[in-house]
C-alpha cells in the first residue's frame, strides 16, 4: 500500500528510460563498457576511424589511470591535491631517463615501470610527511606549490632533464634489456610501438586497476579512508590511525600516477615540462569531480569525456581552427559550473553521494516517512 | 571486583581553567557507573581524557592496571576503550552497515594488497565482520533490519543515530564502553528502551561508564554514580546517596535549595 502511494513522486522525478536503465545489472554495464572499449580499435583496423582517434583513445585511457589514482585521495579520503600531476612527472621522467639515448640506458619495460612507480611513491611519501597535518584549503595550497616546485625543478635541472627541451627519443617498451640474437624473433612480439598496441596495453591496465580499486574501496582499508573523510575525530576514536591511513592513500595514488606517467612517456616518445603544468592537475581534478567523487565508473567516464571532448569539438570546428586550445579551459570552466549547479554528485555518482547531493529525493522522502513511523511507534509505546 | 578503569588524580587545564581537578575513581568489571553534574563540570573532558583525545597534565589513567594516559585515541581504542559522542559523530555518508564495520577496524587486520586482490583470507574476514555486524545491529530489534542497513547514516532518525553510535562502539567488543549522554534528545519511550538495552549490555558482560543528564535513566541503570562540579568529584555512591548529597543538590539547585533539603 505504501508503495502505491509513493508512485507519483517517483514518476515526477524519473523518466521511464531512467527506470529501464536502472534495472540493467552492474556486471552488464561493465561488460558493455569493456566490449566498446576493446572494440574501438577494430573500427580503426576496418578503416572506419582514423588513427588520430586511436591516439586520443590512448591518452584518454592514460588519464583514466590518473583520475583513478587521484580519486583515492580526493574521493575516498577527502584530501584535495592540486599538484597531482607532479607524481605523473616523476613517473614520466624516471622512464625517460631509464629508457632513452639521454644516458644511453635501455632497461627492460617491466623494470622501468616498476621503478617509475616506486619513485613516484617515494615522492608521495616525502610530500605526505609535512602535509598530512594540514586540511582543506591549506592542503590545497601546499600541494599546488609542490606541483609547481616539481615543474620548475624539472625546467632548471638541465643536466638531468634537458630543461625546457625535454627528453626525446624514448625507446619503445621492450620486455628484455638486450636481446640475444637467438631471441630476436621472439622479442619482436614484445615490442610495443603502434598506437593500437599501446591502446590495448593501457586498456588492460585500466581494467586491472579498476578491479583492484573496487575491491579496495569495499574493504577495511577503503572504509577507513571514507571514515576519515566523513569525520576524522570519530574515525581515530574508532581505532583508525589517521596518519598511516592518509599516507597510504597519498602514496598509493602517487604510485598510480607514476605508473601512468611511465606509460605516457613510452607512448609519447618525447616528454617536456609542458605536459606537467598546473592546469593538468586541475584537469584531473575536474575529471574526478565531473565523473563523481568516490565513484570508480564515474571517474573513468569523467576522464574519457574530458579528454576526448576537446578533440571532438576540435574536429567539429574543423581542422582549420587550430586555435581551439585557447577555448579549451573556457569550456572546462563552463562545464564544471554547470555540473556543480545541476548535478553536483557527478555523472555517475557513488550511490551514497547521490542521495546526499539532492535535497528532495524520492528515496529520502520514503526514509523520512519511516522516521516519522518510528516516532509514531515511540508514541504508541508511551501510551502503553 | 577488580578494577577495569582507574583514574589516579587526573588533572587537566585549559589556560587558567581547571576543567578536571585531581579526579580519582574506579570502574569495576561488569559495572555501570554514571557521571552526573551540571554543564561545564568536566564530564566530557573526563571522557576525552580517558579516550585519548586529551592528554592529562598530571595523574594517570589505568585500564586493567596498564597506563593509557596520553596515548593516541586510536591506540586507546586498540586497548579496548570505545566511546560514543554527545554531539553525534557518525560517518553520515556511509551506510549503517559500513558505520558498524568501521567500528571493527581495531579487531580486524586485512592489509592493502590482500584487500585489493580480495584474497580468501580477506573474504573470510569480511564474512565474519558482516555476521558480527548483523549480531550487533540485531541488538536493536526492528531499528536496523534489512534494507535499512544500506541506507546512509544521515537518513536515520535522531534516536536511531544514537543507537547506531552505540552499535559502532560495540563492534570492537570493548573492555570498557564510554557512553556520552546516550539518551539525549530522546522521548521517554525511547530513553526507556535504551535504558533496557544498557542493562542488557551489562548482563552480557560489558563494563560501562556513562555521562547522563536524564536522572530517570541514571537511577534505572547505575550501580554507582559519581557527581562532578567544577572539575572536582563532589560525591560518589549509590544513586540515592548521591542524589541526596547536599553538595550535589547545591551544585544543581544552588545553596538555598541545599539548605532546605538538609
Amino acid at each position: 500500500m505504501g508503495a502505491t502511494q509513493t508512485t507519483p513522486v517517483r514518476e515526477a522525478s524519473r523518466s521511464g528510460l531512467q527506470d529501464v536503465l536502472a534495472r540493467v545489472p552492474r556486471w552488464a554495464w561493465w561488460t558493455i563498457s569493456i566490449a566498446i572499449a576493446a572494440g574501438f580499435p577494430l573500427l580503426n583496423l576496418a578503416g572506419v576511424v582514423e588513427t588520430a582517434w586511436l591516439r586520443v583513445g590512448v591518452v584518454s585511457l592514460i588519464f583514466v589511470l590518473l583520475s583513478l589514482g587521484l580519486n583515492i585521495v580526493m574521493g575516498e579520503t577527502g584530501l584535495l591535491n592540486l599538484g597531482y600531476i607532479a607524481f605523473f612527472a616523476f613517473g614520466s621522467y624516471t622512464t625517460a631517463l631509464l629508457s632513452s639515448p639521454k644516458f644511453e640506458i635501455r632497461w627492460p619495460f617491466l623494470a622501468v615501470v616498476v621503478v617509475s612507480t616506486l619513485v613516484a611513491m617515494v615522492a608521495g611519501f616525502l610530500i605526505s610527511l609535512p602535509t598530512l597535518r594540514l586540511r582543506g584549503d591549506y592542503l590545497a595550497i601546499v600541494t599546488l606549490a609542490f606541483g609547481e616546485i616539481v615543474r620548475l625543478t624539472i625546467i632548471n635541472l638541465v643536466p638531468l632533464t634537458n630543461g625546457p627541451n625535454g627528453v626525446t627519443g624514448i625507446y619503445s617498451p621492450r620486455l628484455f634489456a638486450d636481446a640475444k640474437p637467438a631471441l630476436e624473433g621472439v622479442q619482436a612480439w614484445f615490442i610495443i610501438d603502434k598506437p593500437i598496441e599501446y591502446y590495448y596495453l593501457v586498456l588492460v591496465c585500466v581494467i586491472v586497476l579498476a578491479v583492484l580499486l573496487t575491491n579496495l574501496k569495499n574493504s577495511r582499508v577503503g572504509r577507513a579512508w571514507n571514515a576519515l573523510r566523513e569525520d576524522e575525530l570519530a574515525a581515530i576514536s574508532s581505532g583508525i590511525t589517521a596518519v598511516r591511513a592518509k599516507m597510504l592513500s597519498v602514496v598509493l595514488s602517487a604510485g598510480i600516477a607514476g605508473f601512468a606517467g611511465a606509460l605516457f612517456a613510452y607512448y609519447s616518445n618525447v616528454i617536456s615540462p609542458e605536459s606537467f603544468l598546473f592546469m593538468q592537475s586541475v584537469i584531473v581534478v575536474c575529471m574526478v569531480v565531473l565523473g563523481g567523487m568516490g565513484s570508480i565508473p564515474g571517474v573513468i567516464l569523467g576522464a574519457i569525456v574530458l579528454q576526448a571532448l576537446p578533440q571532438l569539438i576540435r574536429e567539429a570546428a574543423g581542422a582549420a581552427r587550430s586555435d581551439f586550445e585557447v577555448y579549451r579551459m573556457l569550456i572546462y570552466g563552463i562545464l564544471i559550473v554547470v555540473m556543480v549547479i545541476f548535478r553536483p554528485e557527478g555523472l555517475l555518482p557513488d550511490k551514497i553521494f547521490r542521495r546526499e547531493a539532492h535535497e528532495v529525493d524520492p528515496r529520502e522522502l520514503e526514509m523520512t516517512r519511516q522516521s516519522l513511523f518510528d516516532l509514531e511507534e515511540g508514541q504508541k509505546d508511551l501510551e502503553v | 571486583m577488580s578494577a577495569i578503569l582507574e583514574l589516579q588524580g587526573v588533572s587537566m587545564s585549559f589556560g587558567g581553567l581547571r576543567a578536571v581537578d585531581s579526579l580519582s575513581f574506579t570502574v569495576g568489571e561488569n559495572e555501570i557507573v554514571s557521571i552526573i553534574g551540571p554543564n561545564g563540570s568536566g564530564k566530557t573532558t573526563t571522557f576525552n581524557l580517558i579516550s585519548g583525545l586529551y592528554e592529562p597534565d598530571s595523574g594517570d589513567i589505568l585500564l586493567k592496571d596498564e597506563s593509557v594516559a596520553g596515548l593516541r585515541p586510536d591506540l586507546v581504542h586498540d586497548k579496548g576503550i570505545s566511546r560514543t559522542f554527545q554531539s553525534l559523530r557518525l560517518f553520515t555518508n556511509m551506510s549503517v552497515l559500513e558505520n558498524v564495520l568501521v567500528g571493527m577496524h581495531s579487531v580486524t587486520s586485512a592489509g592493502t594488497i590482500a584487500s585489493m586482490l580480495r584474497l580468501p583470507s580477506v573474504r573470510r574476514e569480511e564474512k565474519a565482520m558482516y555476521d558480527k555486524a548483523q549480531e550487533i545491529l540485531g541488538m536493536f530489534p526492528g531499528r536496523f533490519s534489512g534494507p535499512r542497513q544500506h541506507q546512509p547514516a544521515y537518513s536515520l532518525s535522531y534516536a536511531n543515530r544514537r543507537r547506531l553510535e552505540i552499535a559502532r562502539a560495540l563492534a570492537s567488543d570493548p573492555v570498557l564502553l564510554l557512553l556520552d549522554e546516550p539518551v539525549a534528545g530522546m522521548n521517554p519511550a525511547e530513553s526507556h528502551e535504551v535504558m533496557e538495552q544498557i542493562k542488557m549490555l551489562r548482563d552480557t558482560g560489558y563494563t560501562i561508564l556513562m555521562i547522563e543528564h536524564d536522572m530517570h535513566v541514571v537511577e534505572g541503570v547505575s550501580d554507582r554514580v559519581i557527581a562532578m562540579d567544577h572539575g572536582v568529584k563532589i560525591a560518589e555512591g549509590t544513586y540515592d546517596r548521591v542524589a541526596n548529597d547536599p553538595q550535589v543538590v547545591e551544585a544543581y539547585l544552588g545553596k538555598r535549595a541545599a539548605n532546605a533539603t538538609a
